[in-house]
């Protein structure tokens, strides 16, 4: 029973955890993506004292986060450095497509 | 009321800015292209932080479309060649405007010159640090010519108290990202091989690397290399910004990994150091029994590479490895070994270079908490089968 109770206090601590990911993950196309794309973010693995510094400097250079705690939960649950490394990504050939640095 | 207008306007803009701004960070997810660049690894696309792929790096001078590319911010929009204009202002006698033709009237140098991201081989640092996670490829050489600084800075008839040159490309700053500027020792910038590079590689330098007019700092990290260059300033003391400090500094002591270093202690990066990297094969490759060709490049800051040894065995035995010339300062070296395994099995492939002032790469690299100047002896396993 005991057990049984503690199975099921993990799994709503674990639900509770998802729906702050989820807040985290709207905080990050809210206030990360009007300075840059996100692939700098996810192809980072960091432990949370660091992303956490990472917020503070982006408070700094102007990011509006709301909701703080979400994002950093989001970050630390997806790209900490207990995870997998980013697979690499590679772009399109654009070799033909206009002179090095037209813009796009 | 007029303000008002103004107001409402400014923030339509904004707002319509935004929304275009999340529109194309969805749309890069299906699949981004850089004009004028091949296969690149994508760290980040806006702005643009590519790195050249170890495949591409068999040729000395290497070709713009798979030179890297590390923007601090958004570029600027395309400089008109017509409309550019260089200020020199600071401590000078006399402040200048100068013209694209003004700079092409001036003595014109060619310097072959290694530019390497100051946080090349981040991403090889325990523990982990933030940033860009580069590889081996934030690295490139290129031949860049144009007038010396000096020649400029001779026309303005720079003051004798001037200590250092400052230099600021036409990018600004996104939402408060402070602007992107720069500053080196005076000493460095009267150096005959700095310039005002107008050309890179013989064509006229594109916009992503920073034309019409990028700084070129021989020997010096990539951060150096101000793109898009619209104004030099000789000033007495260094600048402080965000990018002179703290950023682009190191421990001047060696600091255990994963504490965070002193501000006090950090040094601004000046010129870099000793570094080989393989190239071919590359990590985890397998191959038949057979002759296998080890390549890489090797460079050394301000110095010139004298020599890479090779070794297939873990660093019990070293070979000197084949070198290409010519030996300069600044500028790599492609290094050259065939291989021929005796036995199948696993091998693990290092290079160590050492450069004309003995300096040798060393086994361990200093971690940092910015994860600069990676340049440990580099390390490739490789299977043969039989």
């Amino acid at each position: 029973m005991r057990a049984l109770l503690f199975v099921i206090a993990a799994g709503v601590a674990v639900a509770a955890d998802q729906a702050t990911i989820d807040r985290g993950q709207k905080e990050e196309a809210r206030s990360c993506i009007p300075c840059h794309s996100l692939r700098i973010i996810h192809s980072q693995r960091l432990p949370r004292a660091t992303w956490s510094r990472e917020l503070d400097k982006m408070a700094g250079w102007g990011s509006k986060v709301q909701d703080r705690e979400a994002l950093l939960e989001y970050l630390v649950a997806n790209f900490g450095d207990d995870k997998a490394p980013a697979k690499p990504e590679t772009s399109a050939d654009g070799s033909t497509s206009g002179t090095a640095g037209a813009k796009k | 009321m007029m303000q008002r207008t103004l107001f409402a306007s400014r923030r339509e803009l904004l707002a319509a800015f935004l929304a275009a701004a999340v529109r194309a960070a969805w749309a890069a997810d299906e699949g981004v292209v850089i004009p004028g660049k091949r296969p690149m690894i994508l760290h980040n696309d806006r702005p643009e932080d590519l790195e050249t792929p170890l495949g591409y790096f068999n040729t000395w001078l290497t070709p713009i479309d798979s030179f890297f590319v590390r923007q601090h911010l958004p570029r600027p929009e395309p400089i008109d060649p017509a409309a550019y204009r260089l200020t020199v202002n600071g401590m000078v006698g006399r402040q200048l405007q100068l013209s694209l033709d003004d700079l092409k009237k001036l003595p014109q140098f060619t310097v072959p010159a290694t530019i390497e991201c100051t946080g090349n081989g981040r991403g090889f640092y325990t523990p982990k640090v933030p940033g860009i996670q580069w590889g081996r490829g934030a690295i490139g050489n290129a031949e860049w010519r144009g007038p010396a600084v000096s020649a400029v800075l001779k026309l303005a008839g720079a003051a004798p108290g001037a200590a250092f040159l400052e230099s600021d490309g036409a990018d600004t700053g996104v939402a408060s990202t402070p602007d992107f500027i720069r500053a080196i020792p005076m000493k460095k910038a009267m150096h005959p091989a700095t310039i005002l590079a107008l050309t890179m590689n013989g064509q006229p330098i594109p916009d992503i690397h920073g034309g019409p007019v990028r700084l070129i700092v021989p020997g010096w990290d990539g951060t150096s290399f101000v793109k898009w260059v619209v104004r030099l300033s000789a000033t007495a003391e260094q600048n402080k910004g965000f990018f002179m400090n703290p950023g682009y500094r190191f421990p001047k002591y060696n600091l255990p990994p994963g504490t965070p270093a002193k501000p006090a202690e950090l040094e601004v990066i000046e010129g870099m150091p000793v570094k080989s990297s393989i190239t071919a094969p590359e990590d985890s490759a397998k191959f038949a029994m057979g002759t296998i060709a080890i390549r890489g490049f090797a460079w050394a800051g301000e110095n010139a590479i004298e020599r890479v040894e090779v070794s297939t065995d873990g660093g019990s035995q070293w070979r000197g490895a084949q070198l290409s010339n010519p030996k300069l300062p600044f500028a790599w070296r492609l290094f050259h070994l065939d291989w021929k395994p005796e036995n199948p099995g696993y091998y693990t492939i290092l290079s160590r270079a050492t450069d004309s002032a003995g300096r040798v790469q060393p086994i361990v690299a200093a971690w940092n908490p910015s994860g600069y100047l990676w340049n440990a002896i580099d390390r490739v396993g490789v299977t043969v089968g039989s």
